[in-house]
């Protein structure tokens, strides 16, 4: 008997006890933000979104290896010599890119592509509003050129491999040709 | 007559018992909002009284295993955390000391040690706090959700500071870490730390005494430790059937023989022992342990460098490994083969959270109502992601 009404009192006074920490979080400040209005600041490492500074990319294709969910698509084409910069690191370019796809639908935001780098040129932002109405919105080209344009570079390297092959005959021909004189 | 009916409404849903007289089967799921993922739970009830439950797995499923297979080691690992994605880092952890056993690499700095089990605390932590809010939003009890995920929002938070996601890290590398720990992490850390000592006791007086959800839940889904031990089930499930099995004391993996701190059992202060009550407060005793183990973390943190020991490549020689470690859910293990390529050959995953399911109608001694049920399924707190793989 005496167990019924301390369970009935318990059921009472038990509640209560937390209903008083509630009624003091009522005066506590909220935590919850005004999204769009205010916003945290991001840790700069971040994994928001992919970007690639192309003027650095030397068409190695490390990330596009490494990535477990293959969401970079690169095509590079052989550079005459001289035609292409070297990266701000330093490192030798010998390839023109003329596609650089990152196709963040199917990201999987691992970061594992931005270890290999060598010239660090791919990095995950902090930004993270990239949205868009259909799913191709999201396929980032971090290289806009043309098939034309591609096809020309193609063209020119095939030439230029061409005129060093002849060049290469050549001085082999006239190597023979001392040989034997 | 109950072949026909069984035969008209039975067989599409696949229902794998045979009625008799005037069973109801009820579908419980594939999305109810109580069964914490894509669950069915065929439930067949003589009135309001569950006769028998049947789980019913294989909406969340993958194919982390075999997909495992057409990837290198390291790329594994984002996928191992979304197996598990309440407790990423646990994930991780496991399957990174698989493969270092695999290689038979021993000798790791210091530091790196420390910063794993720093994160496999913080985690357990999380995922806790994640368990106990949505047990009691399952109970009916809102507002221990809120404060939970608050809190929990505080370690995503130093999660992204360490490694730049909030839920899927791939932080923790084969022989070393993403990044080294920012500076003044581990002063955030103890912030934490003080923080969330005393939201744990306003915690428990708000949810764990409550009169009227220690009634609702001591003295439903009694495991006994009998059943609990040959259904395999580990973690805070066994241990709230009055266990004291912990793979960090029994067989401690990486460092944990240098921390101290206690072991958890379920009592049965309120009611029976193994009741979904005991799971529950299991929980919450174990998140001030894991605060103890942090403490000691923090206070010994080594400097240095803590990928010094990384292998260039990981390429493990033919072998095979097995290597089990204490997730928040239970004991989670990773079998690995490796034929001498940089793939493995065959991946499994021994995942708490199946076992734990599967001793759900072990759970039922008679008299378990409809309602309670759900209560029940919410005590074990499973991942259907880790169940399904």
């Amino acid at each position: 008997m005496l167990q019924y009404f301390r369970n009935i009192w318990e059921g009472f006074w038990t509640p209560l006890v937390g209903l008083s920490l509630t009624w003091r979080k009522l005066f506590t400040p909220a935590v919850t933000m005004q999204y769009p209005e205010e916003r945290w600041e991001l840790p700069i490492n971040s994994r928001m979104q992919l970007f690639v500074n192309m003027d650095d990319c030397i068409g190695c294709l490390q990330c596009e290896r490494v990535c477990p969910v293959q969401c970079i698509s690169i095509d590079t084409v052989k550079a005459v010599p001289g035609e292409v910069e070297e990266a701000t690191t330093g490192h030798k370019k010998r390839l023109h890119v003329t596609k650089f796809d990152i196709d963040m639908v199917k990201c999987c935001y691992c970061d594992l592509c931005t270890f290999p780098c060598p010239t660090e040129c791919i990095y995950m932002t902090p930004s993270f509003e990239d949205s868009s109405p259909d799913r191709y919105g999201l396929v980032y080209h971090f290289v806009n050129m043309t098939p034309q344009h591609a096809a020309e570079l193609e063209e020119k390297a095939r030439q230029f491999d061409e005129a060093e092959a002849a060049k290469k005959s050549a001085k082999a021909a006239e190597a023979s040709a001392t040989a034997t004189a | 007559m109950c072949a026909m009916a069984r035969q008209t409404a039975g067989d599409e849903l696949g229902i794998s018992y045979e009625r008799q007289g005037d069973d109801l089967v009820l579908q419980m799921g594939p999305q109810h909002p109580s069964t914490h993922g894509v669950l069915r739970l065929e439930i067949v009830t003589d009135g309001e009284l569950v006769k028998h439950i049947t789980p019913h797995l294989g909406y969340l499923h993958r194919c982390f295993e075999k997909h495992a297979e057409a990837m290198t080691y390291p790329q594994v690992i984002p996928y191992a955390d979304r197996m598990d994605y309440l407790s990423a880092m646990n994930q991780e952890l496991a399957y990174v000391l698989a493969v270092e056993k695999l290689m038979g690499l021993k000798a790791f700095p210091d530091r790196l040690e420390y910063i794993r089990v720093l994160m496999a605390e913080l985690q357990r932590i999380a995922s806790h706090l994640l368990a106990i809010g949505t047990y009691g939003l399952d109970i009916g009890a809102m507002t221990p959700f809120f404060w939970c995920f608050r809190d929990r929002e505080k370690i995503l938070d130093l999660f992204e500071w360490v490694s730049g996601a909030r839920l899927l890290y791939n932080y923790l590398w084969v022989g070393g870490v993403a990044h080294d720990l920012p500076a003044g992490y581990t002063d955030r850390v103890m912030e934490f730390v003080a923080y969330f000592e005393p939201r744990v006791q306003e915690l428990n007086s708000l949810l764990s005494s409550n009169k009227i959800f220690i009634e609702r839940v001591a003295s439903i889904g009694i495991l006994t430790a009998e059943d609990a031990i040959s259904y395999g089930i580990g973690g805070p499930n066994l241990r709230g059937s009055g266990v004291k099995w912990d793979l960090r004391k029994e067989e401690p993996y990486g460092i944990y023989e240098r921390f101290d701190f206690d072991v958890p059992v379920g009592t049965g202060e309120f009611g029976v022992l193994g009741s979904a009550w005991d799971r529950y407060i299991v929980r919450v005793r174990e998140m001030l342990e894991s605060l103890k183990i942090i403490r000691q973390v923090v206070d010994q943190m080594p400097g240095g460098d803590p990928n010094e020991a990384m292998p260039r490549r990981i390429r493990p020689a033919k072998g095979e490994a097995y290597l089990r470690t204490e997730s928040p859910r239970g004991e989670l293990g990773f079998y690995l083969v490796s034929d001498g390529t940089e793939k493995p050959f065959r991946c499994k995953a021994r995942s708490p959270c199946f076992t734990a399911i599967s001793a759900l109608n072990a759970m039922n001694h008679g008299g378990l109502l409809i309602a309670d049920a759900v209560a029940v399924v919410g005590s074990l707190d499973i991942v259907l992601g880790e169940i399904d793989r």
